[in-house]
Protein backbone atom coordinates (compact mmCIF):
# COMPACT_ATOMS: atom_id res chain seq x y z
CA UNK A 1 0.00 0.00 0.00
CA UNK A 2 1.90 3.36 -1.24
CA UNK A 3 1.59 6.07 1.42
CA UNK A 4 -0.91 8.10 -0.85
CA UNK A 5 -3.32 5.18 -0.46
CA UNK A 6 -2.85 5.02 3.15
CA UNK A 7 -3.29 8.90 3.20
CA UNK A 8 -6.26 8.83 1.28
CA UNK A 9 -7.97 6.22 3.54
CA UNK A 10 -6.45 7.58 6.62
CA UNK A 11 -8.30 11.24 5.58
CA UNK A 12 -11.80 10.14 4.20
CA UNK A 13 -11.89 7.82 7.65
CA UNK A 14 -11.29 11.01 9.51
CA UNK A 15 -13.63 12.74 7.81
CA UNK A 16 -16.27 10.49 8.63
CA UNK A 17 -15.24 9.92 12.15
CA UNK A 18 -15.67 13.92 12.49
CA UNK A 19 -18.92 14.16 11.10
CA UNK A 20 -20.57 11.19 12.59
CA UNK A 21 -19.38 12.94 16.20
CA UNK A 22 -20.42 16.20 15.60
CA UNK A 23 -23.74 14.77 14.37
CA UNK A 24 -24.43 14.38 17.87
CA UNK A 25 -23.12 17.80 19.62
CA UNK A 26 -21.24 20.45 18.92
CA UNK A 27 -17.49 20.10 20.07
CA UNK A 28 -14.43 21.48 20.34
CA UNK A 29 -11.01 20.28 18.77
CA UNK A 30 -9.53 18.27 21.89
CA UNK A 31 -12.81 17.03 22.86
CA UNK A 32 -13.05 15.75 18.63
CA UNK A 33 -9.78 13.83 19.11
CA UNK A 34 -10.31 12.48 22.67
CA UNK A 35 -13.83 10.71 21.91
CA UNK A 36 -12.34 9.52 18.48
CA UNK A 37 -9.96 7.89 20.50
CA UNK A 38 -12.34 6.39 23.37
CA UNK A 39 -15.15 5.50 21.04
CA UNK A 40 -12.98 3.38 18.87
CA UNK A 41 -10.68 1.88 21.39
CA UNK A 42 -7.91 3.87 20.35
CA UNK A 43 -8.04 2.70 17.00
CA UNK A 44 -8.79 5.57 15.37
CA UNK A 45 -5.67 8.32 16.89
CA UNK A 46 -5.90 12.16 15.98
CA UNK A 47 -3.22 14.29 17.52
CA UNK A 48 -2.92 17.82 16.59
CA UNK A 49 -1.39 17.97 13.74
CA UNK A 50 -3.59 15.19 11.71
CA UNK A 51 -6.80 17.23 13.74
CA UNK A 52 -6.75 20.85 12.87
CA UNK A 53 -6.05 20.64 8.78
CA UNK A 54 -8.51 18.54 8.48
CA UNK A 55 -11.09 20.52 10.38
CA UNK A 56 -9.66 23.62 8.65
CA UNK A 57 -10.25 21.83 5.48
CA UNK A 58 -13.69 20.89 6.27
CA UNK A 59 -14.79 24.17 7.83
CA UNK A 60 -13.51 25.81 4.07
CA UNK A 61 -15.76 23.52 2.37
CA UNK A 62 -18.76 24.27 4.37
CA UNK A 63 -19.15 20.41 6.08
CA UNK A 64 -18.53 22.08 9.71
CA UNK A 65 -18.70 25.63 11.26
CA UNK A 66 -16.39 26.51 13.98
CA UNK A 67 -16.97 28.94 16.72
CA UNK A 68 -15.36 30.64 19.92
CA UNK A 69 -17.86 30.13 23.37
CA UNK A 70 -16.71 29.92 26.56
CA UNK A 71 -17.82 26.29 27.89
CA UNK A 72 -19.53 25.69 31.39
CA UNK A 73 -15.86 26.63 33.38
CA UNK A 74 -15.78 29.98 31.35
CA UNK A 75 -12.66 28.96 28.91
CA UNK A 76 -13.08 29.87 25.80
CA UNK A 77 -13.01 27.10 23.19
CA UNK A 78 -13.98 27.09 19.20
CA UNK A 79 -16.80 24.82 18.95
CA UNK A 80 -17.04 22.77 15.74
CA UNK A 81 -20.77 22.09 14.47
CA UNK A 82 -22.24 20.42 11.30
CA UNK A 83 -23.72 22.70 8.99
CA UNK A 84 -26.34 21.69 7.08
CA UNK A 85 -23.99 20.82 4.06
CA UNK A 86 -21.83 18.47 6.12
CA UNK A 87 -24.96 16.56 7.07
CA UNK A 88 -25.63 15.97 3.38
CA UNK A 89 -21.86 14.13 2.93
CA UNK A 90 -22.59 11.72 5.74
CA UNK A 91 -24.99 9.52 4.46
CA UNK A 92 -23.35 9.20 1.74
CA UNK A 93 -19.65 8.96 3.09
CA UNK A 94 -21.70 6.21 5.34
CA UNK A 95 -22.66 4.39 2.43
CA UNK A 96 -19.59 4.58 0.93
CA UNK A 97 -17.19 3.02 3.47
CA UNK A 98 -19.93 0.26 3.93
CA UNK A 99 -19.70 -0.66 0.80
CA UNK A 100 -15.86 -0.31 0.94
CA UNK A 101 -15.58 -2.33 4.02
CA UNK A 102 -17.86 -4.86 2.10
CA UNK A 103 -15.67 -5.11 -0.93
CA UNK A 104 -12.73 -5.69 1.30
CA UNK A 105 -14.47 -8.10 3.34
CA UNK A 106 -15.96 -10.43 0.02
CA UNK A 107 -11.92 -9.82 -1.28
CA UNK A 108 -9.94 -10.59 1.76
CA UNK A 109 -12.23 -11.94 5.20
CA UNK A 110 -11.49 -8.78 7.10
CA UNK A 111 -14.54 -8.80 9.02
CA UNK A 112 -13.45 -12.27 10.66
CA UNK A 113 -9.87 -11.35 10.98
CA UNK B 1 2.54 25.72 33.41
CA UNK B 2 4.81 25.97 29.78
CA UNK B 3 3.77 29.27 27.70
CA UNK B 4 1.86 27.25 25.24
CA UNK B 5 0.73 30.28 22.71
CA UNK B 6 3.96 31.53 22.68
CA UNK B 7 5.40 28.42 21.12
CA UNK B 8 2.81 27.79 19.24
CA UNK B 9 2.94 31.29 17.66
CA UNK B 10 6.44 30.30 17.19
CA UNK B 11 6.08 27.80 14.91
CA UNK B 12 3.81 29.32 12.83
CA UNK B 13 5.27 32.77 12.87
CA UNK B 14 6.63 31.86 9.08
CA UNK B 15 2.59 30.75 7.85
CA UNK B 16 1.17 32.74 5.23
CA UNK B 17 -2.05 33.09 7.07
CA UNK B 18 -3.51 36.86 8.23
CA UNK B 19 -2.84 38.27 11.31
CA UNK B 20 -6.45 37.39 12.33
CA UNK B 21 -6.36 33.93 11.31
CA UNK B 22 -2.78 33.27 12.80
CA UNK B 23 -3.56 34.55 15.95
CA UNK B 24 -6.85 32.24 16.13
CA UNK B 25 -4.88 29.31 14.98
CA UNK B 26 -2.38 30.49 17.90
CA UNK B 27 -5.39 30.22 20.82
CA UNK B 28 -6.62 26.98 19.48
CA UNK B 29 -3.86 25.11 18.86
CA UNK B 30 -2.02 26.16 22.11
CA UNK B 31 -5.27 25.65 23.77
CA UNK B 32 -5.10 21.91 22.38
CA UNK B 33 -1.77 21.68 23.85
CA UNK B 34 -2.85 22.92 27.30
CA UNK B 35 -5.42 20.42 27.69
CA UNK B 36 -3.26 17.74 26.69
CA UNK B 37 -0.67 18.64 29.32
CA UNK B 38 -2.68 19.19 31.78
CA UNK B 39 -4.83 16.04 30.83
CA UNK B 40 -1.80 14.42 31.63
CA UNK B 41 -0.69 15.78 34.82
CA UNK B 42 -4.21 14.94 36.23
CA UNK B 43 -3.37 11.12 35.30
CA UNK B 44 -0.18 11.89 37.46
CA UNK B 45 2.80 12.13 35.09
CA UNK B 46 5.60 14.47 36.07
CA UNK B 47 6.05 18.03 34.52
CA UNK B 48 8.40 16.75 31.99
CA UNK B 49 6.79 13.85 30.76
CA UNK B 50 3.27 15.65 30.53
CA UNK B 51 5.06 18.66 28.38
CA UNK B 52 6.76 15.60 26.24
CA UNK B 53 3.02 13.89 25.78
CA UNK B 54 2.19 17.03 24.21
CA UNK B 55 5.08 17.96 22.21
CA UNK B 56 4.46 14.49 20.80
CA UNK B 57 1.54 15.98 18.95
CA UNK B 58 3.13 17.53 16.57
CA UNK B 59 6.36 15.87 15.16
CA UNK B 60 6.76 18.37 12.13
CA UNK B 61 5.88 21.75 12.70
CA UNK B 62 7.13 22.66 9.07
CA UNK B 63 4.82 20.32 7.35
CA UNK B 64 1.89 21.44 9.95
CA UNK B 65 2.05 24.66 9.22
CA UNK B 66 2.25 24.61 5.33
CA UNK B 67 -1.31 21.97 5.72
CA UNK B 68 -2.80 24.49 8.22
CA UNK B 69 -2.10 27.56 5.82
CA UNK B 70 -3.22 24.85 2.66
CA UNK B 71 -6.21 24.76 4.20
CA UNK B 72 -7.31 27.90 5.90
CA UNK B 73 -6.25 29.77 2.61
CA UNK B 74 -8.83 32.50 2.15
CA UNK B 75 -10.51 32.43 -0.92
CA UNK B 76 -12.37 35.44 -2.00
CA UNK B 77 -15.31 33.80 -3.46
CA UNK B 78 -17.86 32.69 -1.66
CA UNK B 79 -19.02 28.75 -2.58
CA UNK B 80 -21.84 29.46 -4.36
CA UNK B 81 -19.73 31.46 -6.77
CA UNK B 82 -17.15 29.00 -6.90
CA UNK B 83 -19.23 25.96 -7.35
CA UNK B 84 -22.10 27.42 -9.50
CA UNK B 85 -21.77 30.69 -10.62
CA UNK B 86 -18.23 30.46 -11.91
CA UNK B 87 -18.50 26.67 -13.96
CA UNK B 88 -21.92 27.94 -15.22
CA UNK B 89 -20.32 31.45 -16.67
CA UNK B 90 -16.85 28.86 -18.22
CA UNK B 91 -19.66 26.45 -19.27
CA UNK B 92 -21.88 29.70 -21.00
CA UNK B 93 -18.81 31.14 -22.74
CA UNK B 94 -17.63 27.76 -24.32
CA UNK B 95 -20.63 26.45 -25.55
CA UNK B 96 -21.85 29.33 -27.37
CA UNK B 97 -17.78 29.92 -28.24
CA UNK B 98 -17.42 27.15 -30.22
CA UNK B 99 -20.45 27.75 -32.20
CA UNK B 100 -19.37 31.29 -33.08
CA UNK B 101 -15.86 29.36 -33.83
CA UNK B 102 -18.01 27.53 -36.31
CA UNK B 103 -19.45 30.17 -37.90
CA UNK B 104 -16.70 32.15 -38.63
CA UNK B 105 -15.68 29.22 -40.57
CA UNK B 106 -18.80 29.01 -42.73
CA UNK B 107 -19.50 25.88 -41.32
CA UNK B 108 -23.12 25.47 -42.92
CA UNK B 109 -26.07 24.36 -40.98
CA UNK B 110 -28.25 21.79 -41.73
CA UNK B 111 -31.10 23.12 -42.41
CA UNK B 112 -34.57 20.85 -41.77
CA UNK B 113 -38.13 22.09 -43.62
CA UNK B 114 -40.87 21.62 -41.31
CA UNK B 115 -44.36 23.13 -42.94
CA UNK B 116 -43.05 26.71 -44.08
CA UNK B 117 -40.75 26.69 -40.73
CA UNK B 118 -37.07 26.04 -41.04
CA UNK B 119 -35.11 24.17 -38.16
CA UNK B 120 -31.51 25.06 -38.45
CA UNK B 121 -29.48 22.57 -37.35
CA UNK B 122 -25.59 23.00 -36.36
CA UNK B 123 -24.75 19.13 -36.15
CA UNK B 124 -20.88 19.64 -35.98
CA UNK B 125 -21.75 21.85 -32.64
CA UNK B 126 -24.78 19.62 -30.96
CA UNK B 127 -22.35 16.57 -31.28
CA UNK B 128 -19.55 18.81 -29.04
CA UNK B 129 -22.57 19.21 -26.48
CA UNK B 130 -22.25 16.11 -24.33
CA UNK B 131 -18.06 17.24 -23.86
CA UNK B 132 -19.62 20.89 -22.62
CA UNK B 133 -22.05 19.33 -20.56
CA UNK B 134 -19.25 17.17 -18.67
CA UNK B 135 -16.78 20.08 -18.83
CA UNK B 136 -19.25 21.93 -17.16
CA UNK B 137 -20.26 19.68 -14.24
CA UNK B 138 -16.49 18.35 -13.53
CA UNK B 139 -15.69 22.16 -13.07
CA UNK B 140 -18.12 21.97 -10.57
CA UNK B 141 -17.77 18.50 -9.25
CA UNK B 142 -14.49 19.80 -8.19
CA UNK B 143 -15.60 23.07 -6.46
CA UNK B 144 -17.82 20.59 -4.37
CA UNK B 145 -20.84 21.75 -5.64
CA UNK B 146 -24.15 19.60 -5.13
CA UNK B 147 -25.76 17.37 -7.47
CA UNK B 148 -28.43 19.69 -8.54
CA UNK B 149 -25.60 22.27 -9.12
CA UNK B 150 -23.55 19.94 -11.37
CA UNK B 151 -26.65 19.60 -13.26
CA UNK B 152 -27.56 23.26 -13.31
CA UNK B 153 -24.14 23.87 -15.14
CA UNK B 154 -24.45 21.35 -17.02
CA UNK B 155 -27.10 22.51 -19.10
CA UNK B 156 -26.40 25.90 -18.46
CA UNK B 157 -26.09 27.13 -21.79
CA UNK B 158 -29.60 25.63 -22.84
CA UNK B 159 -31.14 27.41 -19.48
CA UNK B 160 -29.59 30.65 -20.44
CA UNK B 161 -31.60 30.23 -24.21
CA UNK B 162 -34.24 29.01 -22.24
CA UNK B 163 -33.83 31.96 -19.81
CA UNK B 164 -33.70 34.72 -22.51
CA UNK B 165 -36.55 33.08 -24.22
CA UNK B 166 -38.87 33.50 -21.59
CA UNK B 167 -37.62 36.92 -20.75
CA UNK B 168 -38.19 37.44 -24.58
CA UNK B 169 -42.12 36.19 -25.03
CA UNK B 170 -44.34 37.89 -22.43
CA UNK B 171 -42.02 41.23 -23.03
CA UNK B 172 -42.83 41.27 -26.81
CA UNK B 173 -46.76 39.87 -26.49
CA UNK B 174 -46.61 42.97 -23.75
CA UNK B 175 -45.28 45.64 -26.35
CA UNK B 176 -46.97 44.06 -29.55
CA UNK B 177 -49.87 42.92 -27.87
CA UNK B 178 -52.64 44.08 -31.02
CA UNK B 179 -50.14 40.97 -32.59
CA UNK B 180 -51.08 38.37 -30.27
CA UNK B 181 -53.30 36.86 -32.57
CA UNK B 182 -50.83 36.65 -35.21
CA UNK B 183 -48.36 35.52 -32.80
CA UNK B 184 -46.33 32.66 -34.80
CA UNK B 185 -46.29 30.11 -31.69
CA UNK B 186 -45.69 27.05 -33.74
CA UNK B 187 -41.82 28.64 -35.60
CA UNK B 188 -41.25 30.17 -31.14
CA UNK B 189 -42.13 26.34 -30.09
CA UNK B 190 -39.82 24.73 -33.08
CA UNK B 191 -36.61 27.75 -31.78
CA UNK B 192 -36.92 26.04 -28.50
CA UNK B 193 -36.96 22.52 -29.77
CA UNK B 194 -34.15 23.44 -31.40
CA UNK B 195 -31.93 25.89 -29.37
CA UNK B 196 -32.93 24.56 -25.99
CA UNK B 197 -34.57 20.87 -26.04
CA UNK B 198 -32.19 19.42 -28.80
CA UNK B 199 -28.65 21.47 -26.94
CA UNK B 200 -30.10 20.19 -23.81
CA UNK B 201 -30.37 16.69 -24.33
CA UNK B 202 -26.78 16.43 -25.81
CA UNK B 203 -25.65 18.84 -22.38
CA UNK B 204 -27.37 16.35 -19.97
CA UNK B 205 -25.73 13.67 -21.81
CA UNK B 206 -22.22 14.79 -20.60
CA UNK B 207 -23.47 15.84 -17.14
CA UNK B 208 -25.30 12.82 -16.27
CA UNK B 209 -21.77 10.90 -15.59
CA UNK B 210 -21.14 13.34 -12.88
CA UNK B 211 -24.06 13.57 -11.11
CA UNK B 212 -23.56 9.90 -8.85
CA UNK B 213 -21.03 10.85 -6.68
CA UNK B 214 -20.25 13.56 -4.43
CA UNK B 215 -16.76 15.07 -4.67
CA UNK B 216 -14.60 13.78 -1.65
CA UNK B 217 -11.76 12.11 -1.09
CA UNK B 218 -13.27 8.09 -0.67
CA UNK B 219 -12.06 5.68 -0.06
CA UNK B 220 -13.01 3.73 -3.40
CA UNK B 221 -10.54 6.30 -5.08
CA UNK B 222 -7.63 4.42 -3.03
Amino acid sequence: MTQRIRSKISRGSGELAILSLLSEQPLYGFEIAKQIGERTGGALKFTLASLYPLLYEMEKRGWVEGRWQANSAGRDRRYYRLTPGGRRQLAPLRAEWRSFFQALDSLAGVSHA
Amino acid sequence: MPDWKKLVREHIASSALSAASREEVVAELADHLEETYEAARSRGLTDAAAFELAAQEVSDWRSLVKEISRAKEENPMNPRTRSLWLPAMANLIAAPGLLMILQKLAVQPRVLWIGDTAMVLYLPWLVTLPIFGAFGALLAKRAHARSVNRLIVGLSPALAVLGAFALVLPVSLVVDSHRLRDFPFAYFALTIFNWVVLPGLGLLIGTLPFLREPNRPAPSEA
